[in-house]
């Protein structure tokens, strides 16, 4: 059998086992064993790849992050967090539903998961959306959306896979990532007031000055904890890593003695589950960057570059790039989508002319975007598993959000300036500080 | 139940548990530590940078483990939850054989790198006496421990099927 049959075979099982519901990580780990068989390539490059793609300082702040998200759930801050957004805008028609968009931008200020943001702010706000008449659908479809700034807001671990993969200091990325994140959160929040005006969702409480003042020390613990990490990376006092182990420590101090929930017998099992998330996440990038180098040896790579190269537009390939990002998202989860891609597209399009900062933020909205397209829209499952509400619905309800999502999207590609204004602010950009 | 079985039982909820919190706590703490200490006295140890990072690797591959036994890796559910039950059991079973397939290149190559990094006697960077094996033991150990647990998974549906209990298909990470 020649190499290309062997090659394309392996595709089509690749695909079909995927469809049929084998773990993705099994999946593509089975591609490149098949890819490797297929080019006579070494087989102890996997071994190697199991180990060394992993061996990095720069990905640990990962599951440094994703305890922090874990720690803030525990300790009740991320309760304070929609105590604090539902004083402020329950007052309006949707109000619900915007302070959960809200507290989910709040949560992904410290958490740099978006799943991790859709299950949190989920399961604390969905009961409360039912009990103030909003759809059911609507409901898990607001936490679905509201999560996908979870890795657009820094912290990121995406940003920072993103960056371990494409050479493209961390800091920098996150700072770029503000005011996108911002403007999706707003984004989504028209979105949610036209649904909820229209269908009369949500109970209107008067606005109480005292109920905002009382729930503010509250949330002040959170925004604590948001300008720690802010100020470090931007000073440059800390790395990326070691902000997320500063907040680790100050949301378990927060936790254990500020708002005295969290108790220290319940830890082990916070941290069990934060361990296990890195156990499903990281050997998808491991699998993932294997893949990725096989694209490379199969000429998959040069070959996209040599067509898009070709092409030579800046808008043009900006578009093609976003296309690719958008259509791989539905069908994609983000770290494959973000492993594979961004080292074939990231150079094409700083070659044509793109910024490394600005390409990095349209490509990771992109992947945010694709937490909440189906078939495969993460968000979406994890929301169906918290409220019990069946997957289609979610996926239909959550069309607004999809809408008012690639609308900032593009608005995000066209002026590269929202992107790289904070990064510029900081007197960042290129060279100015490294992940290490 | 004999002590045997309890005993058995115990390690079959914790074993990968408390090495995973060990190995989690000991990263965090490490950066931390010297965060601070560089922040406050301008001291760091050379080895603060990568003993946590090659700690991460444990990490990983326990985690990847256990989540294994819970049966909460990510993937496509949608179709496959909509077959008929026995069309479901020989799909999972057919997970469980890739498993295995994948499972052993990755425990027989990554005992080779393990083999290399024994003879040659290579330490972790930074450190004057801390062997990098301890660390590259990871893979196979983790790998193993996986195989483990997908045979756990096979003989649990087996059981149900045969019982006539629902297959177990989508575990949760909600405690």
């Amino acid at each position: 059998m020649s190499e290309d049959l062997m090659l394309i075979l392996a595709s089509f099982g690749a695909v079909a086992l995927f469809a049929l519901g084998t773990p993705i990580f099994l999946v593509m780990g089975m591609w490149v064993l098949c890819a490797h068989l297929a080019l006579d390539y070494s087989l102890a490059n996997i071994g190697n790849g199991m180990f060394e793609g992993l061996n990095s300082f720069a990905l640990l702040a990962a599951p440094l992050f994703i305890l922090t998200g874990d720690l803030i759930a525990g300790g009740g801050i991320a309760r304070r967090i929609t105590d604090f957004t539902l004083a402020l805008l329950g007052w309006l028609r949707g109000g619900l539903g915007m302070a959960s968009l809200t507290a989910c931008g709040i949560f992904a200020a410290i958490s740099g998961s978006n799943s991790a943001t859709t299950a949190t702010i989920g399961s604390i706000v969905y009961p409360t959306m039912r009990d103030q008449n909003y759809g059911k659908g609507f409901s898990a479809a607001t936490s679905s959306a509201g999560g996908c700034v979870g890795i657009i807001i820094p912290p990121s671990i995406l940003f920072i896979i993103y960056g371990y993969l494409n050479d493209v200091p961390v800091s920098e990325l996150f700072l770029a990532g503000i005011v996108p994140g911002m403007m999706m959160v707003l984004a989504m929040m028209t979105a949610c007031w036209f649904v909820s005006r229209r269908n009369n969702y949500g109970v209107l409480s008067p606005f109480l000055f005292s109920k905002v003042v009382r729930t503010t020390p509250g949330v002040g613990l959170a925004v604590a904890a948001v300008l720690l990490v802010l100020w470090g990376i931007y000073s440059g006092a800390f790395s990326p890593t070691e902000a997320a182990s500063i907040t680790v420590f100050y949301c378990l101090f927060a936790g254990l003695f500020l708002t005295r929930e969290l108790k220290l017998s319940k830890l082990p099992d916070i941290l069990f589950r934060s361990a296990l998330i890195i156990g499903i996440v990281v050997p998808l990038v491991a699998v993932s960057i294997m893949m990725q180098q096989m694209f490379a040896v199969i000429g998959v790579s040069r070959f996209v570059a040599d067509v898009l190269g070709g092409i030579g537009i800046y808008e043009v390939v900006l578009i093609v790039c976003m296309a690719s990002v958008l259509i791989a998202g539905t069908l994609l989860e983000s770290v494959p989508l973000t492993i594979l891609l961004a080292p074939i597209l990231a150079p094409v399009a700083v070659g044509v002319g793109a910024d490394p900062f600005h390409f990095a933020v349209v490509f990771m909205v992109g992947g945010a975007i694709g937490f909440i397209t189906p078939p495969f829209g993460l968000n979406l499952f994890v929301a169906s598993t918290i409220t019990g509400v069946p997957y289609l619905s979610i996926a239909r309800a959550v069309l607004p959000y999809l809408v008012a999502l690639i609308t900032t999207w593009i608005i995000i590609a066209v002026f590269p300036g929202l992107t790289l204004s904070m990064v510029r602010l900081a007197g960042l950009g290129g060279g100015g500080l490294t992940m290490e | 139940m004999s002590a045997l079985m309890k005993v058995l039982h115990w390690l079959d909820a914790n074993l990968e548990k408390w090495i995973l919190i060990l190995a989690y706590v000991t990263c965090a703490t490490i950066v931390f530590v010297e965060v601070i200490r560089r922040f406050f006295f301008g001291l760091q140890e050379a080895w603060s940078t990568t003993v946590p990072a090659y700690m991460f690797l444990w990490l990983t591959w326990l985690g990847c483990s256990y989540a294994v036994r819970l049966r909460v890796h990510l993937r496509f559910a949608e179709i496959r939850n909509r077959f008929p039950r026995i069309v479901r059991y020989w799909l999972m079973q057919m997970d469980y054989l890739l498993y295995i397939v994948f499972g052993l290149v990755v425990i027989y190559w990554s005992a080779d790198l393990l083999d290399l990094q024994m003879t040659n006697e290579s330490l972790v960077p930074g450190t004057d006496d801390l062997p990098a094996w301890w660390f590259y033991l990871a893979t196979p150990v983790g790998w193993s421990l996986l195989l483990f647990r997908v045979g756990q998974c096979a003989v649990q549906d087996f059981l149900d099927l045969r019982r006539g209990d629902p297959l177990r298909s989508d575990g949760s990470l909600r405690q």
